[in-house]
């Protein structure tokens, strides 16, 4: 991940939580084989707004959406085994002949000390 | 460190140090089987860059900050040290590490952290605003590299003509580098209208501390043999002098100004990166290694 895609995940984040919305951050931590992205892959998946970033598109990320939408609604952070090991000859393009464990985790809004 | 810190606020603790020349680094628990309400807690340590001696005590003293927990003493402890290791190896990876540490001081048990780093931002200062420091300029910025152009012509660093640089500095090229600070994730290409201010430029580089990562340097075989007998002259080290790059890139037979900024961004990743700098076809070999062999088997 550049410098500017940090840059731009980082500040993507620190809006939804100041606009008060809940999202959830998935984070690749490892990878086996050949994956479209790699460790440290990034993506805000915000209700809203919709994804931010990637963690290598297709049908693993479809697998990544569904747990976010679980860790949003009950905060409990999963880890999830995206795996495009498939076979070659069906040339779906989310077949890339690896594995990946991705993190998701719930990002709450910042809590307003004057508010409690 | 008794505070939580979410996802979001460690991302914009560890860009802050990024950006302002620090390293910053987090441990965050993934798995940990006999005490599952750890995971997702997250410890972020943030390192001065000027001082690697410091040993990042937990807490904060001495050049080291911490912010969040990890809900155990002796697991921050681990963690503190794993971060430590690869905060000091410049290759090390974001990734997975397994600690094997005993919660509350019960039984022992893994935990696995997922460990990443963000080291102060990458720099490529490039010196003389001309027609190779344009595509230059274009293709470090999209790399990643927090560009800036410096040159003493007021009408040649402009926005027009460099419209993705950080920053465009009028410098005088007897000291180029006195509004540009330099660390040692700074990438110098000196390209400037003429060898007499590079040479100018190079100087100053090869005694600059902390040394830039990298000082690339313009010119032909012929240009860079005169700069290099020039150098001894002025009695400056031979292992000095081994740390220029030039002629400057890697050999792809490059000729205009934009194929020879891809030669240069190429040499860029294959420092960062490691690689051999051949093309890959030769380097992995895959149809002579793999369909030879089969076919080989076949025949006999």
């Amino acid at each position: 991940m550049t410098h500017e895609d940090d840059r731009a995940l980082t500040e993507a984040l620190i809006a939804a939580r100041s606009a008060g919305r809940r999202c959830a951050l998935a984070t690749i931590v490892s990878t086996k084989g050949s994956t479209p992205r790699k460790v440290g892959a990034r993506m805000i998946v915000d209700p809203d707004q919709g994804l931010v970033g990637t963690v290598g598109g297709g049908c693993g990320e479809a697998e990544v959406i569904e747990s976010a939408q679980r860790v949003i609604e009950t905060g409990t952070p999963e880890r999830v085994r995206v795996d495009l090991t498939e076979d070659f000859t069906t040339w779906s393009p989310a077949v890339c002949g690896g594995v990946m464990d991705v993190f998701v985790e719930r990002v709450d809004p910042a809590i307003d000390p004057t508010r409690v | 460190m008794t505070s939580r810190i979410d996802a979001a606020e460690a991302a914009r603790v560890m860009l802050a140090a990024a950006e302002s020349g620090q390293t910053a680094a987090a441990a965050t628990v993934v798995a940990s089987g006999a005490a599952p309400e750890l995971v997702g807690q997250r410890l972020v340590l943030v390192r001065e860059a000027r001082d690697p001696q410091l040993t990042g005590h937990v807490g904060g003293d001495g050049g080291t900050r911490s912010r969040g927990a990890l809900g155990d003493p002796r697991l921050e402890a681990e963690a503190t040290t794993l971060m430590d290791e690869a905060i000091a190896d410049p290759r090390a990876q974001d990734g997975l590490r397994v600690v094997q540490s005993t919660i509350g001081g019960g039984e022992s048990t893994e935990v696995e952290l997922y460990i990443e780093i963000r080291r102060p931002i990458r720099e490529l200062v490039v010196v003389g605003a001309g027609h190779i420091a344009q595509p230059m300029a274009h293709i470090g910025a999209l790399l990643g590299y927090r560009v800036t152009v410096l040159d003493d012509r007021p009408d040649f660093a402009t926005r027009e003509r460099f419209p993705d640089a950080h920053r465009l500095v009028r410098a005088d090229f007897s000291d180029p580098f006195a509004d540009v600070p330099i660390h040692d994730r700074s990438h110098l290409l000196l390209v400037t209208r003429g060898h007499k201010y590079d040479y100018e430029c190079l100087i100053r580089a090869l005694r600059m501390d902390p040394a830039p990562a990298y000082i690339g340097m313009i010119g032909s075989r012929r240009r860079v043999r005169a700069t290099y007998v020039q150098l001894i002259d002025e009695g400056v080290p031979d292992n000095l002098i081994e740390r220029i790059h030039a002629p400057v890139g890697l050999d792809i037979g490059a000729e205009t100004p934009e194929e020879i900024a891809v030669a240069v961004a190429a040499e860029l990743v294959l420092l960062d990166r490691g690689g051999s700098g051949s093309p890959l076809k030769d380097v992995e070999r895959v149809a002579e290694r793999f369909f030879g062999h089969e076919r080989e088997e076949q025949e006999a």
